[in-house]
């Protein structure tokens, strides 16, 4: 079996504001050589790096949209987020939770940072991710995978130097709890200084890992700093990952689809006819509604 | 200036070519020394008392031309997105201060197209001048029909309207610009949207 080596090691861009709670920095499909046909199902990645919001008496957050083709996948680290949609869903997910949402054939939902959490303000620190549908399952029914902290299964690693908590796919055995339409892995490792974890994709998934805490050093060689990026090569299997500083990681691994990507907005199909199609059913009241 | 793709300005460029069928040769003479500016969110092109000096075609981004009247409200008269053109061509054209003001909605990449430019596109290519024709009267064509609905429509057929020219605009902007431009108040349009939702989703 071949070491999976870094591709590149990719640093926070200019970060944008999405909606006015959003504090984010893009990384797919902006960074040149991480569009959606590369980084696919992983085609869109937001990250909010820790920001501390100040108090304020209205929620910030982003208003009612769109989304068709794909699964939102909101992970918190610090803060919280409320959310509703369309078909009558909705709740708070905070620190260590994630919300595994399935747009698929349509739904308009929104974000805000929740109520109380506002009013206090404070760090804030999330990830958003789009995870691609398959052709056969982009009009799949809307649904929700709620997954809390405490129910995330995770591997106890060797000598107490930490954790792999397996959101989505396996590690060691251990089975995540969302489940997918496609074969992916996304863990949350959690390691003490000095501590490491080997991992392992197949050669063809597509594969990377966030810095959310702390810095690593992969495969012994690069070094990742806090809020940085490494994107894998689609050749060899196993990786390490060792911890120079107390560090929880994102990692993600998934098989591309390889499926043709059309994409606009809010809306990613394979055609450009289906983007068409989305914009006007959106535009003429298809995907329901929801109070702004 | 390059985007990206490496053009100077590459949706421009394929404009020209695909839509007003500008031969190859005519399309490199055209666009060698294009003037392109990018602008952030929120950037004010064009201010009321300015004269405006140009036509704004966009290559990325949205561009909105207001105006606002003495209660200090805004009516939204036009939206750009990607491959329109905006501007106040009264001022353009008659060298007259403008009564508008343009603005950018998202982060925005914009050809500045001058009389001149337009001047020198009719006589160098045919295509381009018929195309240019075609192009002014489509507008007066579409301002009748927008004067047509404000006086007389219901909110509905205005919203229909809209969503029919602009298919994308009503995810990317506020709400109450889309309101601003129907002439209506956020609330009815909340209500026609909500209308809409009853009688067409499932």
């Amino acid at each position: 079996m071949k070491t999976k080596d870094v591709e590149k090691v990719v640093a926070p861009q200019r970060p944008h504001y999405v909606g006015d709670g959003f504090r984010v920095h893009n990384f797919i499909p902006g960074i040149p050589g991480m569009d959606m046909q590369r980084m696919d199902p992983f085609i869109m990645l937001d990250y909010n790096s820790k920001f501390h919001f100040p108090p304020s008496a209205r929620p910030k957050g982003v208003g009612v949209h769109p989304h068709r083709g794909f699964e939102t996948v909101t992970i918190a680290y610090k803060g919280r987020i409320e959310h509703g949609d369309s078909s009558g869903g909705g709740g708070v997910i905070g620190e260590g939770d994630v919300q595994w949402m399935t747009a698929g054939a349509g739904i308009l939902h929104k974000e805000f940072h929740e109520t109380n959490f506002s009013k206090e303000g404070g760090e804030f620190q999330m990830v958003q991710l789009w995870v691609n549908l398959p052709a056969k399952d982009k009009m799949t029914m809307p649904k929700y995978q709620g997954l809390l902290k405490d129910s995330i299964p995770s591997h106890q690693l060797e000598n107490g130097m930490g954790s792999v908590e397996v959101i989505a796919g396996e590690y060691n055995g251990v089975k995540g709890g969302a489940s997918t339409f496609s074969p992916l892995h996304m863990y949350n490792l959690k390691l003490k200084a000095g501590g490491n974890a080997t991992l392992s994709f197949p050669a063809h998934y597509n594969s990377l890992l966030l810095v959310i805490e702390g810095r690593i050093k992969v495969n012994d060689q690069d070094v990742v700093s806090t809020d940085h990026l490494a994107l894998f090569k689609n050749e060899g299997e196993h990786f390490s990952v060792q911890a120079e500083e107390d560090a929880v990681v994102l990692v993600l691994g998934g098989e591309p689809l390889n499926e043709s990507i059309a994409a606009h907005g809010p809306f990613v199909m394979n055609t450009r006819q289906e983007i068409m199609q989305a914009m006007e059913d959106y535009n003429l009241g298809k995907f329901g509604y929801l109070e702004g | 200036m390059r985007d990206s793709t490496g053009f100077i300005a590459a949706t421009f460029t394929k404009y020209l070519t695909d839509k007003a069928l500008v031969s190859q040769q005519h399309v490199l003479e055209l666009t060698e020394d294009l003037v392109i500016k990018e602008f952030e969110k929120g950037a004010t092109v064009l201010s009321e008392g300015q004269i405006c000096h140009h036509v704004f075609f966009v290559e990325s981004g949205l561009l909105r031309l207001f105006s606002i009247d003495d209660d200090g409200k805004e009516h939204v008269l036009q939206f750009a997105p990607e491959n329109w053109f905006i501007s106040d061509r009264g001022s353009v054209f008659f060298n007259q201060p403008s009564h508008f003001f343009i603005d950018c909605v998202e982060d925005s990449r914009v050809v500045l197209l001058d009389q001149a430019f337009f001047e020198r596109a009719s006589n160098l290519s045919p295509e381009f001048r018929n195309y240019n024709e075609y192009l002014l009267q489509n507008h007066i064509r579409h301002l009748q029909n927008r004067i047509d609905l404000l006086i007389g429509a219901q909110a509905e057929k205005r919203y229909l309207d809209f969503v029919h020219l602009y298919p994308d605009v009503l995810m990317r902007v506020p709400q109450w610009m889309v309101a601003s431009y129907l002439g209506i108040t956020p609330e009815s349009l909340s209500r026609v949207r909500k209308e809409l939702a009853k009688r067409n989703s499932k």
